[in-house]
């Protein structure tokens, strides 16, 4: 067997790192089914906590917290019938009809059970497709990896936004805000205006925390959500027996594979997968009828593919370096934090660790599934919590995660800059996540499109010469014109 | 919507005459047939005009459907909690340095429960010092993090 993954196996399956997956899942799980907080929130809370501990631990803790976090979702959006996070809206169709008909137990079973076969499969894919691709990656030359980069700025703005036109135009916003600071081929100081604390650039974690957290706190006063209940509900039966993994067996294997293949193609996240595997799953059973009023094969579905992109979506993270969802560019960013730039080279350099990633993936969803089944029915309660403690607590924890990255009080004023940002663009309709996106590829999006001009002596014909960048150019005009059929297709509806 | 759009695209194309502004002040210095540091920020000015004057005149021209007319209004309370938590926000940031982390967060800590439609004195009392001393503690001691203890000799000093 290769050195590196038995490497990456022994540091997966230490203590401390076993511990911080247990930890990572257990807040995930609790975060993932408040409605009102993100797995994105609960990531940008540990923030702070991940800076001081070791990688492989803080990345242990962040990946349960992915985990945790998709599967909690589901829990609320069976039980209260509101989901905990986007991922998980297409489980309360068919979830919430079972906790009404008193099987609320068996739903929460199944749907823990659906996330846990689903995870498993993605680390299927991320153990055996990872290493391969980042290998072929390591051949691809900078115009290469331009339209790479290209392509997945492109394919968020048509697949995560209603509106083409605003998406690539967020996309651009974040594109010209990483041009503060130093640039990446000469080092020329730009848009600095002087300021010491400018000239690395804005850190995307800063402006992250702005652009998520804040926005939330703000609409969580407007909603005054109070989404909170308690589940009167006794829940029993929560290990789904012979007969119902029988019925579950293909919406799961559908779930998974849609899930894992979506997971890795960046923007189309976890509320897609979820609703294609629904409708996939609906498609397929031999009793539809029965889906939309509480069929299992309804919650198993959806909830075997929001985790099958977790794993899917660390593929394109771990080799190219490109963020498939908001969760993985935070994990970007905790990686770079402690100087480990995930891209091809990082399975060249530091295999050991790259498996090691992998299999604290594994271990974070066998966590997940002991944990949910064994905890389900305290785990609820936590649905009483009061907002009036929630959202103050991350408020604090916001400035304190803003504070603790560079121990500089002027990335907190710039956290409230991008606070104040995400606010004006949530009121305009404009997504935020191409912009989040622009900010993480933005600095390797200039550096390979000039260093490509540059060794080209500024002949734009390399882009098309290279067959591999002509593909994702090809594959970036595609997603573009797809969506914006898609959009016609809509008026047109609309108008009709 | 197509009244936000309009207001997006506006404000988009006054942005990107301010980026182009400080575009052409910075230097140029580039080597023949190489991208100087301008290039990529003109680029970008040029996809920023391009695509907000797209969004511009595809809002103009939209004819007013249902979803269209459909604009999101706030009740004057929301309006005003929000203005508070943010101007709270605010104060809390500006206070912060100079006052250190447990002195500040107690208040904006109250302040947010109270936002949030907590009434009861005694918990928002209790809730926001126990938080508060938690997270010092958590982060100080727990995670090495050195959090503002604040300015006291020089905040003191100026009042004597």
């Amino acid at each position: 067997m290769n050195p590196d993954i038995l490497i990456g196996i022994s540091q997966a399956t230490g203590i401390i790192v076993l511990f911080s997956s247990c930890i990572g899942v257990l807040i995930g799980l609790t975060v993932g089914m408040i409605p009102g907080l993100t797995i994105s929130t609960g990531i940008i809370v540990l923030l702070p906590i991940t800076f001081v501990l070791p990688p492989d631990v803080s990345i242990a803790l962040l990946l349960g917290l992915y985990v945790g976090g998709m599967t909690g979702g589901s829990f609320s959006a069976i039980l209260l019938n509101i989901p905990g996070t986007p991922s998980a809206s297409a489980t309360a169709i068919d979830g919430y009809p079972l906790a009404v008909r008193g099987d609320a137990g068996r739903a929460l079973g199944i749907a823990i059970t659906a996330s846990f076969i689903g995870g498993v499969v993605s680390f299927l894919f991320l153990l055996f497709i990872a290493p391969i691709l980042a290998n072929f990656a390591l051949h691809f030359r900078t115009e290469d990896m331009f339209s790479i980069l290209l392509f997945g700025l492109t394919i968020i703005c048509s697949f995560a936004t209603k509106s083409l036109i605003k998406g690539l135009l967020s996309a651009v916003i974040g594109l010209s805000i990483v041009t503060i600071g130093q640039d990446p081929v000469m080092g020329t100081q730009r848009f600095t205006f002087g300021q010491v604390n400018l000239m690395a650039g804005i850190h995307f974690l800063t402006a992250m925390i702005g652009l998520f957290a804040i926005p939330q706190l703000i609409s969580n006063i407007n909603s005054n959500n109070n989404a909170k209940g308690r589940v009167k509900e006794k829940l029993s039966s929560i290990i789904p027996n012979r007969l119902d993994f029988k019925k579950i067996r293909s919406p799961i294997a559908i779930g998974s594979t849609i899930g894992a293949f979506l997971g890795t193609l960046p923007g189309a996240g976890g509320p897609i997968a979820a609703f294609i595997s629904y409708d996939y799953a609906k498609r397929l059973s031999k009793n539809p009828e029965e889906f939309n009023k509480g069929a299992i094969e309804g919650v198993a579905a959806p909830e075997s593919a929001n985790n099958a992109v977790t794993g899917g979506a660390l593929i394109p993270m771990m080799t190219l370096g490109i963020p498939g969802d908001p969760v993985t560019a935070i994990l970007i960013g905790a990686l770079i934090v402690h100087g480990l730039a995930p891209g091809p080279l990082m399975f060249l350099e530091r295999a050991d660790f790259a498996y090691g990633v992998i299999f604290s993936f594994f271990w974070a969803n066998i966590f997940n599934f002991c944990i949910a089944i064994l905890s389900v029915k305290y785990l609820v309660k936590v649905l009483a919590t009061p907002t009036y403690l929630l959202m103050p607590c991350l408020a604090v924890l916001c400035v304190i995660g803003s504070f603790a990255l560079r121990n500089n009080f002027f990335d907190v004023y710039i956290m409230l800059i991008f606070g104040l940002i995400g606010i004006f663009m949530k009121w305009l309709d404009m997504p935020i996540v191409p912009l989040l996106l622009a900010l993480v590829l933005g600095s390797q999006f200039e550096e390979n499109l000039r260093v490509a001009l540059t060794a080209s002596q500024g002949d734009v014909s390399v882009f098309v010469n290279s067959p591999i960048s002509l593909s994702f150019i090809i594959l970036s005009l595609i997603s573009v014109i797809w969506s914006l059929r898609t959009a016609r297709k809509k008026k047109r509806s609309i108008r009709a | 919507m197509r009244r936000k759009n309009i207001i997006a695209a506006v404000a988009i194309i006054l942005l990107t005459v301010v980026y182009a502004t400080l575009t052409a002040q910075l230097p140029t210095r580039s080597l023949p047939d190489t991208p100087g540091p301008t290039f990529f920020p003109w680029v970008n000015i040029f996809l920023l005009l391009v695509l907000s004057i797209s969004l511009l005149i595809s809002s103009i021209f939209t004819v007013k459907t249902v979803e269209n007319s459909d604009e999101f209004h706030e009740g004057p309370r929301k309006t005003k909690s929000t203005v508070i938590a943010f101007i709270s926000f605010i104060l809390y940031l500006i206070l912060l340095p100079s006052i250190g982390f447990v002195m500040a967060t107690i208040p904006f800590f109250a302040a947010m429960m109270v936002l949030f439609s907590e009434k009861r004195f005694l918990q928002i009392i209790i809730g926001s010092i126990t938080f508060t001393v938690f997270f010092y503690i958590l982060f100080r001691y727990g995670f090495n993090i050195f959090l503002p203890t604040g300015n006291w000799q020089n905040l003191l000093g100026a009042f004597s």
